[in-house]
């Protein structure tokens, strides 16, 4: 597995683990009312479950296990790992930027959280058009 | 990766690049307030990730990663050969995905239809996606269950 799989599929993992954590967390909240904030992250929640963990896990494993390039075709058999890396760097930083951010926005309605949160969407859509760019060109018929 | 599956995965990817650009035009609708109508497009990004991306996704590499069925001897005596046919009946599987693509564009463009139009066909539409996606689902499981079977020597 190349280190820019290995990446996604750990960072796949603690997503896994915090997002789960969180449910707990809400699940206790909903009985002990441990706190406000706890009700206020629900959508990013959702968000580290389908974006952080699923979605990333089949970024990672699809980026190691899509037929190769070959040779002749492309500098690098599975693509460009400078474009895979910015793929993670925009995927993860749009994620932890809402994660961080949009829970304050819903309890505040401050236009520079919002700015902030709109980047978060931003940056997680250049991710995902950044992958099919990467991706489409290895969705081909195996040797 | 046979055809199936790159129809497949390349459809899921699609779906990717629009239900991100959604999402994305969703939050930044609560900066920059774009209008009303972009609310609507709530249900269509949620259909477009869920089953249009992940489902599908999953769905194209399971269809070419399963173990393939059984070899055996075929009706005219010849042996079975690795591909296509030791992945299941391939109508079937064009079937599953007509009936998957028809039921994530039925909801994903009929529930942001209704709210802007408010006509009734949208929400017809949108009323009957639920049974072309459980379609879908049966006719997958039904094809691929019996790949899931233990794959070489003492497995």
């Amino acid at each position: 597995m190349p280190p820019l799989a290995r990446t996604f599929v750990k960072a796949a993992f603690l997503y896994f683990v915090a997002a789960f954590l969180l449910g707990a967390l809400m699940m206790l909240d909903q009985w002990l009312g441990l706190g406000r904030w706890l009700r206020a992250v629900y959508l990013s929640q959702l968000h580290l479950l389908v974006v952080g963990w699923i979605s990333q896990l089949a970024i990672g494993v699809a980026y190691w296990i899509f037929p190769r390039f070959r040779r002749g075709e492309a500098a690098e058999p599975r693509g460009s790992a400078a474009l895979g890396w910015a793929v993670f760097y925009s995927l993860n930083a749009g994620l932890l930027l809402r994660f961080l951010f949009e829970p304050f926005l819903l309890m505040d309605r401050a236009p520079w959280l919002a700015a902030l949160v709109a980047l978060s969407g931003v940056l997680q859509a250049l991710a995902a058009l950044g992958f099919g760019w990467l991706i489409w060109g290895r969705v081909r018929p195996m040797e | 990766m046979p055809s199936t599956s790159r129809i497949c995965v390349r459809a899921s990817l699609a779906y990717l690049a629009v239900g991100a650009v959604l999402g994305a035009l969703l939050l930044i609708n609560r900066w920059l307030p774009l209008g009303a109508w972009v609310y609507a497009l709530k249900i269509s990004h949620v259909q477009f990730l869920i089953v249009g991306w992940l489902t599908q996704f999953i769905l194209g590499v399971g269809w070419w990663l399963f173990p393939p069925l059984q070899l055996g001897r075929q009706p005219d005596g010849t042996m079975a050969r690795r591909g296509q046919a030791t992945r299941g009946s391939e109508s079937l599987f064009w079937m599953t995905l007509g009936l998957l693509n028809t039921g994530v564009l039925l909801r994903g463009l009929g529930a942001p239809l209704q709210v802007w139009t408010h006509q009734d066909w949208p929400r017809a539409a949108s009323g009957l996606s639920g049974f072309f996606l459980l379609a879908a689902a049966i006719a997958f499981v039904l094809n691929i269950w019996a790949r899931i079977r233990a794959l070489g020597r003492g497995a």
